[in-house]
């Protein structure tokens, strides 16, 4: 039986457990040599005369794999060798691979974490919370009640979205298709992930264009090619980065309004009535918020008569527009 | 492939194993059940992690995986009882840290959740965040959610469903009728930046599906419920076929056909040319289609059955009819 059959015996999570438990015990580290020949999963593959290619390349997955599950799987070089591949060590230092002993989740807490990782249900984030939620088990707190009737959900609909959260946490520039409303062709981008947002239900890229010289704000459904992912680093952007464009974000939805007339009693006066920051003047037309003037006509023209744009002028233009061009559309 | 997707089933192994043994090292003695219970995994998923962490361990000095060198457990209570209790352990201390991404995960459903009435606490909101930062073994990958909005209505359906007690309110449905309803609540829904309840409405003696938005003037009854989630069968998915749906020919921009897959039937025939999709939607009555077809102007149009481009080109036109005031019609 060749060696590879052998190993196959071996399934990968019992190898890649072995790999953690022996060098989270370990504090001098050990050699790629030491890995392959002694750890449960590799050394029945290992060859002592032979070639181990195969295996080194098994390796550098798993440590891929690993780390990315939050395993702080660190390299270390030999005093005097710096350089030597063949001599680098390995080690999970154990201060930051276990969760500080300081860190409590009460009862009410967990019950809060278990439905904020509900609220994902699809697509990788989802992934990411089943394991947050093991995670949080193996400290042996249960929730104090089990939510009942309550089904609050996110949604991560946009294929741009996965594609763009790898390259945010491995700080690699991106290149897309973005097209802009108003124009017919879709025009390459290249920008640094600062931030994925959701905001007023929809989700954000805001990134550093490198052509441009700036921060700009993507909404990823127009985002109309696959995103490329480069192999060029970014140096990552502080937390207040994020924060920054969030109270942007908030602050073009504050100063953005529309006046509106509404057919009283209608779906539009309904359901406009109740959105975020709606005022209603006496003679019952309502003052809008809105952040995107596009995406917002698209909303006002799914009321058809119901609404009336009265300002501004662009808004106007763009809901009358978009009416006339669903009536042709299915004249 | 094959080779890269084994990965992803194995980390949620790896992490479960890594999990599992500090929350054993905290219990003398525990069954399989109620291991399984509080992990909620199937108590065969159990056995298995159980079965390979009592034959792991560390290669140890020997390089050998000496019998110190491994876990160990009452194989024989194990076996016969289904009781597990660890008798020897290496390696392992305390729980891991969360990854950067499921500290982000947790971080973002909890912005999310944070406005809800229940969750008035700000602060302790606050804390629960910065200690999942503090717990990750890398700072939390940058992504935010808003807050949900929220309301009144919302918050007394939320009670309604906790008391389990009748509520009443204005309902405007999207033929534009509005009556009375009388309903049992069972489930608060939301999707992003919209809410709905699930409720068995008294009226039409069936399980409903309400927009909040929709709703006006809600009451608060004393009278219990009548009918539970549990009775009536209440489906996980929101939007519900039913046999008298219209069926609709559409063709929409491939990018934006996510936007419509909570319409799509299952198993429809679709067919793509020119990026632009042709499928079938579900819609219960043309009221709701004119809606939505006319909030995505040169995106999707309907094909057929003419009625339904009828029911859209009117309501467009009519819309569009507004914007004339003096000016003569027919442009």
């Amino acid at each position: 039986m060749s060696p590879a059959s052998t190993a196959s015996r071996v399934p990968v999570e019992e190898r890649l457990f072995s790999l953690v438990l022996a060098l989270l015990a370990t504090d001098a580290g050990l050699t790629k040599a030491e890995i392959l020949s002694t750890v449960q999963g590799y050394r029945q593959r290992y060859s002592r005369s032979g070639d181990n290619s195969n295996l080194e390349r098994q390796f550098e997955r798993d440590k891929d794999d690993i780390r990315e599950l939050g395993v702080p799987l660190e390299t270390i070089e030999s005093p005097g060798e710096s350089g030597n591949n063949q001599n680098l060590r390995y080690r999970i230092p154990r201060g930051d691979y276990e969760l500080p002993a300081d860190i409590a989740f009460s009862p009410e807490e967990t019950t809060l974490l278990n439905l904020a990782a509900m609220v994902w249900r699809e697509g990788s984030l989802s992934a990411e919370s089943r394991r947050a939620l093991l995670k949080l088990r193996s400290l042996g707190v249960t929730s104090d009640d089990p939510i009942v009737g309550y089904a609050p959900r996110l949604r991560v609909r946009d294929a741009a979205f996965e594609p763009l959260s790898a390259a945010l946490e491995k700080h690699v520039i991106v290149r897309f298709g973005y097209l802009k409303p108003g124009e017919h062709d879709a025009r390459t981008r290249t920008v640094a992930p600062i931030a994925l947002i959701q905001h007023r239900g929809r989700w954000m890229l805001h990134a550093a264009d490198q052509d441009a010289k700036g921060t700009r704000n993507f909404l990823l459904r127009r985002i109309v090619t696959p995103v490329t992912t480069t192999n060029t680093r970014y140096e990552p952007f502080p937390p207040e980065a994020m924060t920054a464009a969030i109270a942007e974000l908030e602050q073009i939805w504050r100063d953005r309004t529309a006046l509106v007339e509404v057919v009283p009693g209608s779906d539009a006066a309904t359901r406009l009535d109740k959105r975020r920051g709606t005022e209603t003047a006496p003679d019952g037309a309502l003052t809008l918020h809105f952040s995107d003037l596009d995406l917002f006509a698209d909303e006002l023209a799914g009321y058809g008569p119901e609404v009336l744009v009265v300002s501004p002028p662009e808004l106007r233009d763009a809901v009358r527009s978009r009416l006339t061009r669903v009536a042709v559309d299915h004249g | 492939m094959a080779e890269r997707q084994a990965p992803l089933q194995a980390g949620d192994k790896l992490t479960f194993l890594l999990s599992l043994v500090p929350f054993l090292m905290d219990h003398d003695r525990i069954s399989v059940g109620e291991v399984a219970a509080h992990f909620g995994m199937k108590p065969e998923q159990i056995r298995d992690a159980v079965r390979l962490i009592g034959v792991s361990g560390i290669p140890g000095e020997t390089a050998q995986y000496q019998h110190e060198d491994l876990f160990d457990i009452s194989w024989d209570d194990f076996e016969e009882n289904d009781q597990i209790s660890l008798t020897h352990r290496v390696a392992i201390d305390d729980s891991p840290r969360f990854s950067a991404r499921e500290a982000a995960a947790l971080i973002a459903g909890l912005q999310y959740l944070s406005a809800l009435p229940e969750h008035a606490d700000r602060a302790a909101i606050a804390s629960l965040m910065a200690k999942l930062s503090r717990g990750a073994s890398a700072a939390p990958s940058q992504l935010a959610v808003e807050a949900s909005d929220t309301d009144e209505t919302l918050s007394l359906i939320r009670d309604s469903v906790t008391a389990g007690v009748q509520i009443e309110f204005d309902y405007l449905n999207s033929r534009g009728e509005r009556e009375r309803r009388r309903v049992d609540p069972l489930r608060v829904e939301s999707l992003d930046a919209d809410w709905y309840l699930r409720a068995w409405c008294h009226l039409r003696e069936a399980v409903r599906t309400f927009r909040l938005d929709r709703i006006s003037a809600p009451v608060v009854t004393a009278e219990p419920i009548t009918h539970r989630a549990g009775d009536v069968g209440l489906p996980d998915t929101l939007f519900e076929g039913s046999d008298d749906d219209l069926t609709v020919v559409i063709e929409v921009a491939t990018a934006a056909a996510p936007l419509l897959a909570d319409y799509v039937p299952e198993g429809a025939e679709t067919s793509e040319r020119d990026g632009r999709l042709r499928t079938t939607v579900r819609v219960s009555h043309y009221h709701g289609l004119k809606r939505l077809i006319a909030a995505m102007p040169g995106v999707a149009v309907v094909i057929e059955p003419p009625e339904a481009r009828r029911a859209v080109a009117e309501w467009a036109a009519a819309g569009a009819a507004r914007y004339n005031d003096s000016a003569p019609t027919g442009g």
